[in-house]
């Protein structure tokens, strides 16, 4: 290494490695060089660091459940404005989605306490319509066991993701064009074809229901 | 996967505001660009699997945000060949720092903010805004020695009169 050499890489910003402290170490021009750059990285890092506007941090930090609670009233005002004629999916109330809310709200818990399916035979019924690791890598899979649903045999998965609680009915076999949609008392629901079937997405959250419904497209 | 998408937002909100502000120079316009930006991150959240990554991750978005907002494609490989400081802007010698920074070509600020403010390496730096390692050093070092002429009294050049 050279001083050439030296002052580049210094100029590069990534610290100075072995080879340059011995460089360094041995060379006048080059350590009062280095004492001068540190100096310049300290005045970069302060010009850099822009005043941040005053309540900025926590405005972000709420902005997306604001935007959200913001939407939902604006649904349901919607709705209410056209005496339930208007607020387009959330109006069309689909009776699959709905029979996914009205699962959740009956069903889940019985569902729950059947206990879960072995792992081996939950990969093996599940992989044709949603494999489970594909679900495994949106969230942490609280449940997977078989249900009867809608007249067939389908798998009831729970999961967590970082906003709260889904529940997914996986339906091998059913095939349909998607998504439907169903939201009521507080539950939303869609369902959209997967695979060989389709997949019913339900939580509380519409936006929440949508993240997971992309993340399992993706 | 990380707990909480708030607290995630809380740790580099600061930061990637001041990326946004070097990439827009404009305080109003670089608050709106993250604020887009955090909403289609939560929207993505659950996509992402290490919380290791999701400070780099949070800040391409950041970047995506502001190029789709600015209505061009984020320029990947654009050519820096030749884009010296040019030398009718000499007049700029012995400037501050901060205006120093704002006066350099964006293909320069961003990397410099990227490595000083993101704390990303020039690996890391190489793949959010597409160039090679190789280019990202050089204009990391380009970037140095301009500010470093900008900044410098006219005086020591013995162009004071
Ligand atoms: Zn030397």
């Amino acid at each position: 290494m050279n001083c050439l050499d030296y002052r580049r890489q210094l100029l590069a910003g990534s610290g100075e490695g072995d080879a340059m402290r011995v460089h360094r170490l041995g060379c006048a021009a080059c350590t009062a060089e280095w004492a001068q750059h540190g100096a310049f990285e300290e005045a970069l890092r302060g010009a850099l660091q822009v005043a941040v506007p005053e309540g900025f941090v926590e405005r972000m930090a709420r902005a997306p459940a604001l935007r959200r609670r913001r939407f939902l009233a604006a649904a349901a005002g919607t709705l209410l404005a056209a005496g339930v004629g208007g607020y387009a999916w959330l109006a069309r109330q689909d009776p699959l989605a709905m029979a996914c809310i009205d699962f959740v709200m009956k069903e889940e818990a019985k569902s729950i306490m059947m206990g879960p399916m072995p792992r081996d035979e939950a990969r093996r019924m599940l992989a044709g319509t949603m494999p489970l690791e594909a679900v495994e890598r949106v969230g942490q899979v609280k449940h997977v066991g078989p249900c009867p649903f809608n007249g067939r045999n389908a798998y009831h998965i729970v999961l967590t993701v970082p906003q709260g609680k889904v529940t997914l009915l996986v339906m091998p076999g059913y095939r349909m064009d998607g998504p439907r949609r169903a939201a009521k008392e507080g539950m939303s629901a869609a369902v959209m074809a997967a695979g060989d079937g389709s997949v019913g997405i339900i939580g509380t959250d519409v936006a929440v229901v949508d993240s997971v419904m992309g993340a399992l497209k993706a | 996967m990380p707990a909480n998408f708030e607290e995630l937002v809380r740790t580099h909100a600061a930061d990637l505001f001041r990326y946004a502000f070097w990439l827009a120079r404009d305080s109003q316009q670089a608050e709106d660009v993250v604020q887009e930006a955090l909403l289609r991150g939560w929207r993505a959240f659950p996509r992402l699997r290490e919380t290791a990554a999701a400070r780099a991750w949070l800040f391409s978005i950041v970047r995506n945000e502001f190029h789709r907002a600015r209505g061009t494609a984020a320029p990947a490989a654009e050519s820096l060949d030749g884009l010296e400081l040019a030398d009718e802007r000499s007049e700029l010698i012995g400037l501050e720092l901060r205006d120093a920074l704002l006066a350099l070509p964006a293909a320069y600020a961003e990397p410099l903010a990227l490595q000083v403010l993101g704390g990303f390496s020039c690996g890391e730096i190489a793949r959010m805004i597409g160039v090679t390692e190789g280019a990202t050093m050089t204009r990391l070092t380009r970037a140095r020695q301009m500010l470093k002429r900008l900044v410098e009294p006219r005086a020591r050049k013995g162009a004071k009169p």
